[in-house]
């Protein structure tokens, strides 16, 4: 019931801007929790003779559920779902926004890695261990493929620099269309307002000039969108940590706030240390210290400047001309 | 304070704690940032929660994957049973030109949880952070007896006598904390 009800929190379009279209110290988890907890649920549970917070807590685990207290037990059972590593909810995803956009890359052996799961104990330094998540060591290239296949699905999907400025562009009109600026957070309105909703709502607001939210929509149906100006380089940040932001800051001065737009990401989440049996000779080891793969699985981050298409000449030849100085490093005041 | 001050000072503790030769794997710089954070009024702005095994904050989990990201940290492996330790990567030079000020503001503390907690494992470092835990945020009456049953309760698996062992040495640490502050020069 947790894994069913896990995603339920979800706004329109998902994760696209979230954190400015929800009032603050909401989000997704917390409106999962919300319909866990809504009326119509409750009866289901009680029916089921299910707890509502055990529901509550193994679907949106111990990061959304601050006050909760969870056993051992509890533990594993919400890594099975949310888990950073090994969770079932990044199997799900990765293999359905894979299967749905054609992105072959997101594609692994779930059924070798979830035939190779085990619970573990995970050892410290000094003999203490814990419960962990873990497989056997036949399962170990099914994990290193998964967490290949999450690192390409960011670079290549999550990350791609036109999806992102189509969420921003939505994101700006979503900030004109709805209510107050804000999706719902009540149960029934959040489960009334589905894509379908938006898109309507959004070919709408192209037919009506007057609409303050008409010129995003505009962008967004006529595909019309901000084009690519500038992306993280490895250069550029090892010789200034914040170079794309300098270079942003010094855009919206030349050509307008309005002309430009600054996206930055990374990925989320620890290590992908977990244990892993040796059936050879029945130890428990560290994935890190034995997979060649996982330690060098490169983090996915993102700085993408964004310009109007009217100034893109213009303000490719002038950040040519300007980069070096503009990223320059500085020391604090 | 800025994210990359954050990192600068992030980075500090990890090297300080590293010169004291303790490992610094995630779970140490957890429980020794818990400590510094709580010591010291929050000065990083990282929200900890009371996890399995005592505090633990997932924004400082994404964090160091942020300084991964930007090659500040690495990871280092193969050793085996301990699980990675976090080190000094080519970056971490360039924030420690970006931000000589806030490195030299924290200095006093970051010695000071260096040199109190570095020759710690991790089973150690849970006690204690979570009499620190125990003391500042649960409800007892403040005495050692029932802030000792408090963390049995918590974590069944450290025995009363231990946790009582735990809560006088934290009591300890919280009065010497208070005769370090910020360098100002």
């Amino acid at each position: 019931m947790a894994a069913l009800f896990h995603d339920t929190g979800h706004l329109p379009f998902s994760h696209a801007a979230e954190r400015e279209l929800l009032p603050d110290d909401w989000n997704h988890e917390m409106l999962t929790a919300e319909i866990i907890r809504s009326d119509e649920m409750i009866k289901i549970w009680n029916d089921l003779k299910i707890q509502t917070e055990d529901v509550v807590k193994l679907a949106i685990g111990k990061r959304y559920c601050k006050d909760c207290n969870f056993t051992d037990w509890e533990a594993i059972l919400s890594e099975i779902i949310v888990g950073d590593a090994l969770g079932v909810d990044r199997m799900d995803y990765l293999l359905r926004d894979s299967h749905h956009t054609g992105v072959a890359y997101g594609k692994f052996d779930h059924h070798r890695l979830i035939e190779t799961m085990r619970i573990l104990p995970k050892s410290y330094n000094d003999g203490s261990k814990e419960p962990a998540l873990g497989v056997e060591d036949g399962g170990l290239h099914a994990v290193e493929s998964m967490l290949l296949a999450r690192y390409f699905m960011y670079t290549q999907l999550y990350f791609h620099r036109v999806r992102r400025i189509y969420d921003i562009h939505l994101k700006e009109f979503l900030k004109k269309w709805l209510q107050n600026g804000f999706f719902p957070t009540d149960v029934e309105n959040h489960l009334q307002t589905t894509d379908n909703e938006v898109l309507a709502g959004l070919f709408k607001v192209v037919r009506d000039q007057t609409h303050p939210g008409h010129e995003y929509a505009e962008r967004i149906v006529t595909r019309n969108h901000f084009r690519l100006l500038y992306d993280r380089k490895q250069e550029d940040i090892s010789k200034n940590l914040e170079a794309p932001k300098a270079i942003y800051n010094e855009l919206c001065k030349k050509f307008g706030e309005k002309n430009v737009r600054y996206d930055t990401d990374k990925q989320r989440g620890g290590d992908s240390d977990f244990p892993v049996y040796l059936n050879s000779n029945r130890r428990i080891v560290s994935s890190l210290s034995i997979s060649d793969v996982l330690p060098k699985i490169p983090i996915a981050a993102i700085d993408f400047i964004y310009i109007n298409s009217n100034c893109r000449s213009t303000a490719t030849k002038w950040l040519n001309a300007n980069r070096e100085r503009i990223i320059k490093p500085s020391t604090e005041e | 304070m800025k994210r990359l001050q954050t990192d600068a000072v992030l980075l500090s503790l990890i090297e300080h704690m590293e010169s004291k030769g303790s490992w610094c794997g995630e779970t140490h710089i957890q429980k020794t940032c818990y400590l510094l954070e709580e010591l010291f009024e929050d000065q990083l702005g990282l929200e900890f929660i009371f996890y399995k095994h005592g505090p633990y904050s997932f924004d400082l989990s994404d964090e160091l994957t942020a300084m991964r990201a930007d090659n500040i940290i690495k990871l280092r492996t193969k050793v085996q049973f301990y699980g990675p330790s976090l080190l000094p990567a080519e970056n971490s030079q360039l924030i420690k030109n970006t931000y000589p000020k806030t490195i030299k503001k924290f200095e006093p503390i970051v010695k000071f949880i260096s040199e109190n907690f570095s020759s710690y494992g991790v089973p150690t470092l849970e006690k204690i952070s979570t009499a620190l835990y125990v003391t500042r945020k649960e409800d007892t009456d403040g005495s050692v007896g029932d802030r000792s049953m408090a963390i049995h309760k918590l974590n069944p698996h450290v025995t009363v006598e231990e946790a009582r062992k735990t809560v006088k040495s934290i009591d300890l640490i919280i009065e010497n904390a208070k005769g370090i502050s910020f360098s100002t020069t």
